[in-house]
């Protein structure tokens, strides 16, 4: 009797100790042996690239397509008027050459000729007319697109390859909006009647003029074939077909890269980037990027309605700019995003436009605790025996808050805490389910301090106007509740500013303002990362807008 | 009380059930703090704020939810209609039974799996308790149900994609995409192979442990004596008396779990990107997508209702002192 009891025992706490010693974060991929990809047939067959994602398309239809996806999906199988290249600027597409009229308000192109949709028919100013048309008829049913036809009065096809844009007020920006009006196939989309009908449309059997054709797109299965163009005004791509697979966890991902199953990898976590070094038929990709994070400081004014709920210090310019010394930008990018960022200054990242908007005379301001702590003290703010400095009974006490689906945010908030508690400001980090924070930031103001990112556009335009105050509404985009008559001026002009030159002026004093007054903190501007197998594939244009780019696969064939 | 009406009344008392978790599940979701709106579309989306408070009427949310919402969702489940989904801009129907092909599929192949093994498992350790046989398989069974799920599909997935070239996940090949998937068994086989081990492995400890405690209680009871007094053979008293009174706690155990195959398996399928319905109830509900939500909990509710109807029914079946009262 007590031998098996003994027995039992031990067989239960081995048991125990096992599922207890279970780790919570596996990374098998740095402990994989080193694997030989499964091997390449020698290609008779058609050449296909393999490319693996996290997510998959939800749609293909330009009226409702929010996901990443569906516009990687987009840029390979449609034009538009205009495209951005990988250096930056914006050339013609379907647009051949394209003129303004003297009075700023009437745009005329001129389409290139021999353009077909993939069912063969020719591309006619008609068609890119009807889509323009259709946005500015139904803006609520053509949700994604509709902020880029604003200001549109009018447009018309004066013959087969003219089409005419009139516009109520001069626009700043007309190359980039149209970068993202797609030319969608007109037969496909004239049935709708009500916005719901329209969204409610799927259009996976995408027909478009771009480089790559739809082949299949099986949305349980999760996996999309697009097709070379054989007729493609550009040239026929290299390469025959492009397959897109859809993998739920990083680490099956990274892992089909390695051993084989894919050939590229779109957008890599951060965590899997530096083992990709490891294998020689792998380049991992990493490009300046524009995606940021921010400290976002309850701007919201005292005086608006309702009343905002926060800690008064904070509209205090002394407190913002101790809490500007007291962050550690370098160290956030070294520690928590592991090199692959870059200590950042203004809300106008370095990578749009080609490093045209963002203005470079603005130096960040230093981490220096020291700084920190005289800035408070000169503004009367007395350390207290709790090491929280304190006037009055306004005590330097803040909530710091994040979105909880982010892990990174948790890392950076705690960094955060420990500084700031040098200079004697204590805050209490807290993960917030993401709709709840929004919901209390916008336009309640009920916050202090939040953590968050942008993916800004890549024209300023969008990323400056998230600090307006007409942004701080029920929908909007200002969660910081800036309010700045002269910097919404400021944006206003900068919308209509048609030379360049004088559009940069404006925009880099819209910089200067949202720096000194401090609403987000920019921490750093993340970069791209992607990966691929060298040892199959080359000729990939590696640049901002990522080797998925429509340039990027027109050119890349197979390693001989 | 006849079988017949042992079964009316059971039917009757899961018809309220169902229509009672629903009318939960209704409130619930709409009591869940955020904006279905913001949810489906994302932080970094370009909509004005004129489009969002059309997608709000459009969903229907701009009403109240006593009783104008509540009542248009009545209505149409009443017509059969399940919705449409607002993020995938599917109708739900047809979203549920495309991931349940694939659910029933792997889930439910894990779980035949893990009841044979499990409860043969189980079987084997009760009759021989006490050997070698009997601590090994206790042992195997305790470590198995006690390992984490997503650590162990990801062992697994590592090890089978590199050692013998398993792939990595999906439920085919891109090549095969678009075929039925009775045509191309052989690739569907070597997608299921991992997450159906892992599976396998992860349930069998649950049958196994309850097998044989079952079998050592009916073991100890008198008429097992009594049987092999009468010079019965091990095989015969197993077979004849033994195996059918420790069956029956396995078998309600067998229906509560098949009930549940329906809500996924979430580890699983993320580790093997498997599109189930554990992801699909997950991004439903971040998503706040109200009419998936509502057509995923009716599903599942049904489901479970309908596997504790067809045990109990079995039960009338299996032992004749249930039809009694």
């Amino acid at each position: 009797m007590l031998k098996s009891n003994v027995l039992a025992a031990i067989v239960l706490s081995t048991a125990l100790i096992l599922a207890a010693c279970g780790p919570a974060a596996p990374a098998p991929t740095a402990a994989a042996p080193e694997v030989e990809p499964t091997s390449v047939p020698v290609e008779t067959g058609p050449v296909v690239l393999k490319v693996g994602w996290e997510g998959t398309p939800d749609t293909l239809n330009l009226a409702y397509a929010f996901l990443v996806e569906s516009f990687t999906v987009f840029d390979l199988v449609y034009g538009a008027l205009t495209t951005q290249q990988p250096t930056g600027e914006y050339v013609g597409n379907l647009a051949d050459s394209w003129s303004l009229s003297d009075d700023g308000l009437t745009w005329t192109f001129k389409l290139k000729g021999g353009i077909k949709w993939h069912d063969g028919t020719p591309l006619t100013a008609e068609d890119v007319a009807w889509g323009l048309n259709a946005i500015m008829a139904d803006p609520d049913g053509w949700a994604t697109v509709s902020n880029y036809v604003a200001g549109f009065t009018e447009v018309t096809a004066t013959d087969a390859s003219t089409l005419k844009i009139v516009t109520e007020y001069p626009v700043s920006n007309m190359e980039y909006r149209l970068s993202w009006i797609y030319t969608v196939y007109p037969p496909d989309f004239k049935q709708f009647t009500t916005a719901e009908d329209l969204q409610n449309f799927s259009n996976f059997e995408i027909i478009g003029t771009g480089p790559f054709k739809m082949d299949t797109f099986d949305e349980d299965q999760r996996i999309l074939i697009l097709k070379a163009n054989d007729d493609y005004y550009g040239g026929r791509p290299t390469i025959d077909q492009i397959t897109f697979q859809t993998y739920d966890n990083s680490d099956a991902l990274i892992q089909a890269l390695k051993v084989g199953e894919i050939d590229m990898v779109l957008d890599v976590p951060q965590s899997a980037f530096a083992s990709l070094f490891e294998d020689e038929g792998v380049k991992p990709v990493q490009v300046p990027g524009s995606y940021f994070d921010e400290l976002i400081i309850n701007s919201v004014p005292a005086n608006h309605d309702p009343a905002p709920n926060k800690n008064p210090a904070l509209d205090d310019p002394a407190v913002r700019l101790a809490i500007a010394y007291a962050i550690n930008k370098q160290d956030l990018v070294d520690v928590v995003m592991q090199g692959l960022a870059e200590p950042a200054t203004t809300i106008v990242p370095p990578q749009l436009g080609g490093g045209y908007w963002h203005n470079t005379d603005i130096k960040d301001i230093p981490f220096d605790l020291a700084k920190g702590n005289e800035v408070l003290e000169s503004a009367g703010y007395v350390m207290g025996t709790d090491g929280v400095r304190a006037k009055g009974d306004v005590r330097l006490e803040f909530r710091l808050q994040f979105p909880a689906d982010n892990s990174l945010y948790a890392r950076v908030a705690d960094s955060m805490t420990s500084w700031f508690g040098e200079i004697g400001i204590k805050t209490t980090p807290e993960a917030v389910d993401s709709d709840s924070l929004y919901a209390a930031m916008t336009p309640v103001g009920d916050f202090d301090l939040v953590l968050w990112g942008w993916g800004p556009d890549p024209d300023p335009d969008f990323i400056l106007s998230v600090i307006t105050s007409d942004q701080f509404v029920d929908g909007g985009w200002s969660d910081s509740g800036y309010m700045n008559p002269a910097y919404d001026q400021l944006y206003l002009d900068q919308q209509q500013a048609v030379d360049r030159e004088a559009r940069r002026a404006i925009i880099w004093e819209m910089q200067k303002m949202a720096f000194d007054d401090r609403p987000y903190i920019v921490l750093y501007y993340q970069d791209l990362l992607r990966a691929y197998r060298s040892d199959r594939f080359t000729g990939f244009i590696e640049s901002p807008i990522g080797i998925e780019s429509f340039q990027s696969l027109l050119q890349v064939k197979p390693v001989q | 009380m006849t079988r017949r009406g042992y079964l009316a009344r059971k039917i009757g008392l899961s018809l309220m059930t169902i229509v009672v978790v629903l009318v939960i599940n209704f409130l619930l979701f709409r009591v869940l703090p955020g904006d279905p709106v913001r949810s489906v579309i994302g932080r970094n989306v370009r909509i004005s704020i004129e489009t969002q408070l059309a997608l709000r009427e459009q969903f229907g949310l701009d009403k109240p939810v006593f009783p104008d919402q509540f009542m248009t969702t009545v209505g149409q489940w009443a017509r059969g209609n399940l919705g449409i989904s607002w993020s995938l801009r599917r109708p739900v129907g047809e979203v549920l039974i495309a991931k349940l092909r694939n659910t029933i599929l792997l889930i439910g192949l894990g779980q035949i799996l893990s009841i044979i093994l499990g409860v043969t498992l189980g079987l084997v350790a009760g009759w021989k308790r006490k050997t070698a046989v009997d601590m090994a398989a206790l042992t195997f069974s305790l470590v198995a149900w006690a390992t984490p799920t997503f650590w162990l599909g990801i062992i697994l997935l590592a090890a089978g994609s590199t050692w013998l070239g398993l792939p990595t996940g999906g439920i085919v090949s891109p090549a095969n995409v678009g075929r039925p998937l009775y045509t191309v068994i052989p690739d569907l086989a070597r997608h299921l192979v991992m997450p159906t081990t892992t599976l396998t492995i992860l349930y069998l400890g649950e049958y196994m442990l309850i097998m044989r405690s079952s079998i050592l209680e009916v073991l100890s009871e008198d008429y097992i004596l009594t049987a092999k007094a009468k010079g019965l053979s091990h095989w015969q008293v197993l077979r004849r008396h033994a195996l059918k009174n420790a069956m029956l706690p396995i078998v309600t155990l067998i229906a509560l779990n098949l009930g549940f195959t329906v809500s996924g398996a979430i580890y699983i399928e993320t580790v093997f990107s498997y599109d189930g319905l554990g992801r699909m109830f997950n991004t439903a509900l971040i998503k706040q997508d109200y009419p998936l939500l509502q057509g995923a909990f009716l599903l599942l509710a049904v489901s479970v209702i309908i596997a504790n109807l067809v045990a109990d029914v079995l039960y009338t079946y299996l032992d004749p002192r249930v039809r009694a009262t």
